[in-house]
């Protein structure tokens, strides 16, 4: 059930990409986002370890400038979102909450033509890739089943922006497109454990632990899920020498 | 029963309006004192996840198999009943249930139990998740201690919420993806630990709960600082 859900929402992000002829992208998971979660547009904003970065993709030029506005003024949901690793649903930017949260920003969003702004953290565990948001017209709240597609999503961009197959267009998306898409095992404790096992194996910090795993599993065409079971069991160590994996 | 810790627990689980709550510390409290409260020998809390799947928020042990039990039951189980159908689930004798849960029992029996509870962890009309209670002895359970248990699971609810914000609709979803992703954290701090210190999961688990009471941290805390954190300054077992 559960992994058909992720397996579809991948179905569309691939579709997406498939017919506008490149790779899967941010970009892709933004334009899906739109229908899927209902609302007027989305955004991805990249972020380091110090907070929101810089703009990877936007669907219209409303979510452009929500996106800048908050880079700009230094307030606003998606700030929020990667200090509390909470996604932030703000379903009526005009109530008090919202004024009084982000006096800056509410006010001038909804000038912008914002109703409604939902966050979500690109995050797994202690891994910070971004924040991606959501804009509707109007206010009212997010269903349940709609936050689920669009955690769903986050995840998708999640993965992608850890893949780097955004950062000259010619990454690597390959491992998302070939059946093992990595909403379907992500959440998995053997999966956060082997990551963090990686970070002292491989001595990388916890992102570029999880990259590495997702490569091992994609180049040996084998389950994420699997490969990382095997590394907590400790049948399999991997070593920083690419070619010299050791089934122990 | 112990009367005195059973209400020290409903004080415990209502008390969650301090600064530092921290929600993976709260559910342990819920798995941890269940165990030492009804007559079974291992608890665990599993949440919805919007995403579509029930995910393990905390455990009264890290103990792989266990961990397991609970996360089989994303496909099948108790818990997946009992989510569904918004109702407590029973299997008061598993021998007899692999018709029903055919991977489920099979995995619960090898890890030596022979019953299962799921209580329902609801709020109004949206069960939030539900608390599973395993024992080694076959109905082990009275009404009493369903309704004792019951209770817990719904004073946990409550708590979850946090009584600040509960007029907010959003932030049981908020709160419930901050319980998931901080249980993330978890994983991969114990996986730091173990590769580190040669651990395995649940030596690792008791070592960052150990350091969390001992420096009177919070959980989440003591597993960022140590994925932060260069190896040298882990916190070492105790000889």
């Amino acid at each position: 059930m559960p992994e058909g859900r992720a397996a579809a929402a991948w179905g569309l992000v691939a579709k997406h990409a498939a017919a506008a002829g490149h790779r899967v992208s941010v970009a892709d998971v933004c334009a899906v986002a739109v229908p899927s979660a209902g609302v007027s547009g989305a955004w991805v904003v990249a972020a380091g370890d110090q907070g929101p970065d810089f703009v990877i993709c936007v669907t219209d030029p409303v979510s452009e400038q929500l996106a800048e506005l908050q880079l700009t003024l230094g307030e606003g949901p998606c700030r929020d979102v990667l200090a509390s690793a909470s996604p932030v649903l703000a379903s009526d930017l005009g109530d008090e909450q919202s004024g009084r949260r982000w006096p800056g920003f509410a006010a001038q969003a909804r000038l912008l033509g914002a109703g409604a702004l939902f966050a979500f953290p690109l995050t797994i565990g202690a891994i910070r890739a971004g924040v991606m948001g959501l804009y509707r017209g109007s206010p009212g709240p997010l269903s349940w089943e709609r936050f689920g597609d669009a955690l769903i999503l986050a995840d998708a961009a999640t993965v992608l922006l850890l893949d780097g197959a955004d950062h000259n267009g010619d990454g690597a998306a390959g491992p998302v497109l070939d059946g093992q898409s990595p909403g379907l095992a992500l959440h998995r404790a053997e999966i956060d454990q082997a990551t963090g096992m990686l970070t002292i194996q491989l001595n990388v910090p916890m992102a570029e632990a999880f990259a590495r795993l997702r490569a091992y599993a994609y180049v040996h065409d084998r389950r994420l899920a699997d490969v990382a079971a095997d590394i907590v069991a400790r049948r399999l160590r991997l070593h920083n020498d690419p070619g010299r994996a050791e089934t122990s | 029963m112990d009367t005195e810790l059973l209400s020290d627990t409903f004080i415990d689980l209502a008390d969650t309006m301090v600064a530092d709550f921290d929600v993976i510390d709260f559910l342990h409290m819920l798995a941890d004192r269940s165990t030492q409260l009804l007559p079974v020998a291992a608890a665990g809390v599993l949440l919805a996840d919007p995403r579509g799947q029930l995910r393990v928020a905390a455990a009264s042990s890290e103990a792989a198999e266990l961990v397991e039990l609970f996360q089989i039951q994303d496909d099948q189980g108790p818990c997946l009943d009992c989510f569904r159908a918004g109702q407590p689930v029973s299997a008061p004798d598993l021998a007899g249930e692999e018709q029903r849960w055919p991977r489920f029992a099979t995995a619960a029996t090898q890890a030596g139990f022979t019953s299962v509870h799921a209580l329902p962890m609801r709020l109004r009309d949206q069960v939030i998740g539900a608390l599973n209670l395993f024992s080694a002895q076959t109905d082990p359970l009275g009404q009493a201690d369903l309704r004792i248990g019951q209770a817990l699971a719904d004073v946990a609810t409550i708590g979850l919420l946090q009584e600040r914000n509960v007029r907010r609709a959003e932030t049981l979803a908020e709160q419930l993806q901050v319980a998931l992703n901080s249980r993330v954290v978890i994983e991969q701090a114990k996986g730091r630990l173990a590769e580190r210190l040669g651990l395995d999961m649940d030596q690792a688990f008791a070592l960052l709960r150990g350091q969390a009471r001992n420096t009177n941290q919070r959980l989440t805390d003591v597993a960022r600082y140590v994925i932060d954190s260069p190896t040298a300054d882990f916190p070492t077992p105790a000889p």
